[in-house]
């Protein structure tokens, strides 16, 4: 999973320590002695594969270090932007993102806010509840999964077969399986969510509902115009990487669960440039793709992050 | 561009002082002093019968062998030539392998697998291929060269459960023999014992071509024919449309492509078209379970089937001549009488010298209590070769059709539609 690391409390403009002015000019060796270490492993892990997968999407090679690596121009985006198979896999990719968002933000957060009244054990034991499917591996989990949703002996399919629902082909119906995915990954997604904004909502100071209340406001009310707008940078984080990782959170349950199919039905961006690297070993397909869904996240994230500026409120 | 050319280079350089080198170094007749040699494996990966019937010969080599010491590396079937690859690219160069048929060429042509008549001395060579069948060793050899050792193998098989036959109304002393008598057990299956009732294991990821090849080539349709592809063309493409048919009508069920095998093994599946190989673990699953039985892979019509191998051949990577000289001896081990006897009894693999199964020394007790496996041996008959794909996008190619495959047999499409666009979209991929 992708770390993100954020100040959840307040913007970083406000963290900078004022401009001072002093020794503008003169450079020192000693900050960068200290800033090496991680700039030298971003370079390393980061900046020079991006460069490498680059200049291989427009090769074709199979990662054979005697084989040629025979340069063919833009023929692999040509190729992968024909192909059905991407234009499904971007659509799934979408449909993960949309699908992601009750389960990673909605729902989290009225967990958060209803239980934040609720005292002593009940409070400790619910939030347990909750947080339980995020500790748990994914491997286990999709496995667990497999286990439920089995068409012959899954509880629940048989549990809603006792309901007249019938059989239902959770993972091999190409009409439930890319649903039953996202609920998978957002199932495991949702403690995730409720315990950054149980955080938040603890964090905000309780003098200002204290005041509110004492001018007889109500609780929905407390909720609507105090609450949710002190709670709204972590909103819009938690959106922000529904938005930018979701679709790459459901990978392990993908590889474990369906392999991209019935008929590439769940297989997504992610997915697909993985498949194409390290299944049928073509370097310069999965750079393509890689390179493609990077353009396409770079502006998403670059939206993402204008929008957070701009309606994020900061209590200062 | 400066790192390539340098690397151009130097295989040059390293090509050019290789060759007599090459030519030179013969291996030991005998090995004297101690040496390690790898072995990649994939047998031993599965938590099956094979694993253990592996390390059983292994135990057998080593003791036959105290100079030569085998390090096993288990890897899973469908990852197994991903694992060599890399290893020889992290610069540990592989021993021994086991590797299925469909990466042949390009292991001959990219991986640097050694051909055997390059290696051994041709009468030595020929003393030990005497007695294995032809068709088997014509499966490893490319331009004329041995460069997969034929090690273990197998044909699709007609698994199928006599206790849902006989809920269902059927004998299950006399088993589906073609396709239409497939499709009306598979229905009787579905509707009288509402279980499912027939699948073949041709569509998931483990599974490989060749049971969906068998099937092509059992209505003469090929999925190649040189450079050309050719798997959406008439009989293929009708073979598959029976497939779809057969969903169609119910008799092909729909459940996980990549569990069909635990779905039989627990009893709810009425027949399964799949290898031999796993014939062990069937016969564990259902010991007490069910009556599982075995039949040849049913026909189209009077047309005779083309049952293809699935399995695996034997590749030598080593470029010292001491373990080359191990390499070979641990081959010659692994396909000599007695190892095919532990092979083809404890796994359910075929036995590739024939002349063992009725020799009371090494078979001929065992297929007689096992006697549906003769249904396998049948077939070695008119085994036909599964057709690899050439060329450096090989697996791309192959990808795409079974891709259309799955698309043309559970799609909503028209299913000629499906593979000839896949057809036209491979085509560019290959040589």
């Amino acid at each position: 999973m992708t770390d993100i690391q954020a100040d959840l409390a307040r913007p970083l403009a406000l963290a900078r320590s004022p401009a001072t002015e002093r020794e503008q000019n003169v450079f020192t060796v000693l900050p960068w002695l200290y800033l090496a270490p991680a700039l030298i492993l971003l370079m390393m892990w980061t900046y020079v594969p991006l460069v490498q997968a680059f200049q291989l999407s427009f090769y074709q090679w199979n990662m054979l270090p005697t084989a040629p690596q025979r340069y063919v121009g833009l023929t692999n985006y040509q190729r992968l932007l024909a192909l059905p198979e991407m234009r499904a896999a971007l659509w799934n990719t979408l449909f993960y993102i949309l699908g992601l968002f009750p389960m990673s933000v909605v729902i989290p957060l009225f967990v958060a806010i209803w239980t934040q009244d609720l005292t002593g054990r009940a409070r400790t034991v619910y939030r347990a509840l909750i947080f339980v499917p995020m500790i748990v591996a994914p491997v286990v989990a999709a496995v667990l999964w497999r286990w439920l949703l089995n068409e012959d002996q899954g509880l629940v399919t048989l549990g809603l077969e006792q309901l007249g629902f019938g059989r239902i082909g959770f993972l091999t119906d190409p009409k439930y399986a890319l649903a039953t995915l996202t609920w998978i990954t957002g199932w495991k997604l949702i403690g995730f969510s409720t315990l950054l904004f149980s955080a938040a909502n603890a964090g905000i100071n309780p003098s200002y509902i204290e005041a509110a209340r004492i001018d007889g406001a109500t609780r929905w009310g407390i909720i609507r115009d105090l609450r949710l707008p002190l709670l709204s940078p972590t909103i819009l984080l938690l959106s922000m990487m529904t938005i930018l990782f979701g679709a790459q959170w459901s990978f392990a349950y993908i590889n474990v669960l369906t392999n991209g199919g019935p008929l590439k039905s769940t297989t997504n961006i992610f997915y697909l440039l993985w498949e194409y690297g390290f299944q049928t070993l073509s370097a310069g397909w999965s750079s393509a793709a890689g390179m493609i869904a990077f353009a396409g996240f770079a502006v998403i994230a670059a939206g993402c992050l204008w929008l957070m500026k701009r309606f994020a409120v900061y209590d200062n | 561009m400066l790192r390539r050319t340098t690397l151009k280079l130097m295989a040059t350089l390293a090509s050019v002082a290789m060759t007599p080198l090459g030519a030179l170094a013969e291996m030991p007749a005998a090995i004297d002093k101690p040496v390690t040699i790898s072995f990649y494996n994939y047998n031993l990966a599965s938590a099956s019968a094979g694993a253990d019937a592996t390390r059983e010969l292994l135990a057998m080599f080593e003791k036959k062998f105290p100079n030569i010491k085998v390090e096993t590396i288990a890897v899973p079937s469908n990852e197994i030539m991903s694992r060599v690859q890399a290893d020889i690219v992290a610069g540990r160069q592989p021993d021994v392998a086991q590797l299925v048929f469909r990466d042949l060429i390009y292991i001959a042509s990219d991986l640097g697998a050694n051909a055997l008549e390059d290696m051994v001395n041709p009468e030595e060579l020929k003393a030990h291929l005497t007695g294995m069948i032809p068709q088997g060793l014509e499966l490893g050899k490319v331009d004329g060269k041995t460069y997969g050792l034929a090690y273990t193998f197998s044909t699709p098989i007609l698994y199928y459960n006599a206790d849902l036959f006989k809920q269902a109304g059927l004998d299950p002393d006399n088993p589906p023999k073609t396709w239409t008598d497939v499709d009306a057990a598979g229905r009787a299956i579905k509707e009288k014992a509402g279980k499912n009732g027939f699948f073949p294991g041709a569509y998931g990821p483990v599974d490989g071509t060749f049971v969906y090849q068998a099937i092509v080539m059992s209505n003469g349709g090929k999925v190649r024919d040189g450079n050309k592809l050719t798997f959406a063309d008439t009989n293929a493409a009708d073979a598959v449309k029976m497939l779809r048919g057969m969903v169609e009508s119910g008799a092909h069920a729909k459940i996980d492509v990549a569990s069909p095998s635990d779905t039989f093994a627990a009893g709810n599946l009425g027949m399964f078209l799949y290898t031999s190989a796993v014939y062990g673990s069937y016969k564990k699953a259902a010991k007490d379970k069910f009556d599982l039985r075995m039949a040849p892979m049913p026909s189209f019509g009077e047309k005779p089937t083309a049952p293809t191998n699935s399995g695996s051949a034997l590749y030598v990577f080593s470029k010292d001549p001491e373990k080359q000289r191990a390499a070979y001896e641990l081959l010659k081990f692994l396909t000599s009488k007695e190892a095919y006897t532990v092979i083809t009894s404890k796994i359910g693999y075929l036995p590739l010298r024939l002349d063992i199964v009725d020799d009371p020394n090494y078979l001929a007790s065992w297929v007689k209590e096992n006697p549906m496996f003769r249904a396998n041996l049948k077939q070695l008959d008119h085994l036909t070769p599964n057709i690899a794909f050439p060329g450096p996008n090989y697996r791309q190619v192959e990808k795409m059709m079974m891709d259309s495959v799955r698309e043309a047999v559970f799609g909503t499409g028209d299913p000629s539609a499906v593979l000839t666009a896949a057809q036209d979209e491979g085509q560019s991929l290959m040589p």
